[in-house]
């Protein structure tokens, strides 16, 4: 007659697996985020992470194939672009079986939450992915105000 | 009173779950002429030490693991640690022996050179 807490217990059990397999099931979603290719976004976006640092922003960018000099990166303000051309390195004399990794030029641009400083800007291109760091700006350091 | 004691009891079912590697299929290019067949494979991030080219039996297995490193906390974050991974059936007349391969700027280049015997002949037709 007493509901015995056990069988309460199994019972939210029991809706905790239906929720985990749920999360499970609309998951798949969020997977194609974080390891299709960049195609999936709208057209020719590099995949970015950006970290709040304390005073830095970092970016890192996805962009596979290309070298520094096909890359531009254009600082204004709190406005970060990054933006490319991928050069066609199709060997001549081939016939094509396949080509996923089309697209030539990309471009993607953010507006940061904070000034940035872009004089002390630092940008290394590894392996395929871009870093930046992005000092923030001076006059964003919180002040303290004292109240006379 | 039993009930209390349900309640405290551990959740043993609970299995420590550790996060494994996503995996994900690189966008690959491939290219043929008559002595060699071309593969292009964007793998961002990949070091070479983590990349693996398996051939085996006609199938070529490419695998490569990214590890990036964690900065701090991420406000925007689109990609992280995977492994990249994708197989192919290749013709049986690729020489293994004389693969070459070349991680550059996250591209890993496959140069499979075709053996002398599979490389296309012409018949020379005699007049009867």
């Amino acid at each position: 007659m007493f509901t015995k807490l056990s069988d309460i217990d199994r019972m939210f059990g029991a809706m905790d697996l239906l929720r985990n397999r749920m999360d499970n099931l609309f998951d798949g979603i969020h997977r194609s985020f974080l390891s299709g290719p960049a195609v999936t976004l709208n057209s020719n976006s590099p995949r970015t992470n950006i970290v709040e640092n304390g005073d830095n922003f970092e970016v890192q960018a996805e962009v596979p194939g290309i070298s520094k000099d096909d890359l531009n990166i254009k600082i204004q303000g709190n406005y970060l672009e990054i933006s490319g051309k991928r050069s066609v390195d199709t060997p001549d004399g081939y016939k094509v079986h396949r080509n996923e990794r089309g697209g030539n030029t990309f471009s993607r641009s953010f507006t940061l939450p904070d000034e940035l400083d872009a004089d002390n800007v630092a940008a290394t291109l590894e392996n395929g992915i871009l870093y930046l760091t992005l000092p923030k700006s001076e006059t964003v350091t919180p002040k303290q105000i004292t109240i006379n | 009173m039993s009930d209390r004691k349900d309640i405290a009891k551990k959740e043993d079912k609970a299995i420590e779950k550790t996060r494994e590697l996503r995996t994900a299929i690189p966008s690959v290019d491939i290219y043929e002429n008559e002595d060699a067949i071309l593969l292009h494979a964007d793998m961002p991030g990949v070091k070479k030490e983590d990349v693996s080219v398996n051939i085996d039996n006609g199938t070529l297995s490419l695998s490569g693991v990214r590890r990036l490193e964690k900065t701090g906390v991420s406000t925007w974050e689109e990609f992280s640690d995977v492994e990249y991974v994708r197989s192919f059936s290749i013709p049986q007349s690729i020489d293994v022996e004389r693969v070459e391969a070349e991680l550059k700027d996250g591209v890993l280049k496959l140069h499979l050179s075709k053996s002398e015997a599979a490389k296309p002949k012409m018949i020379e037709i005699k007049a009867a």
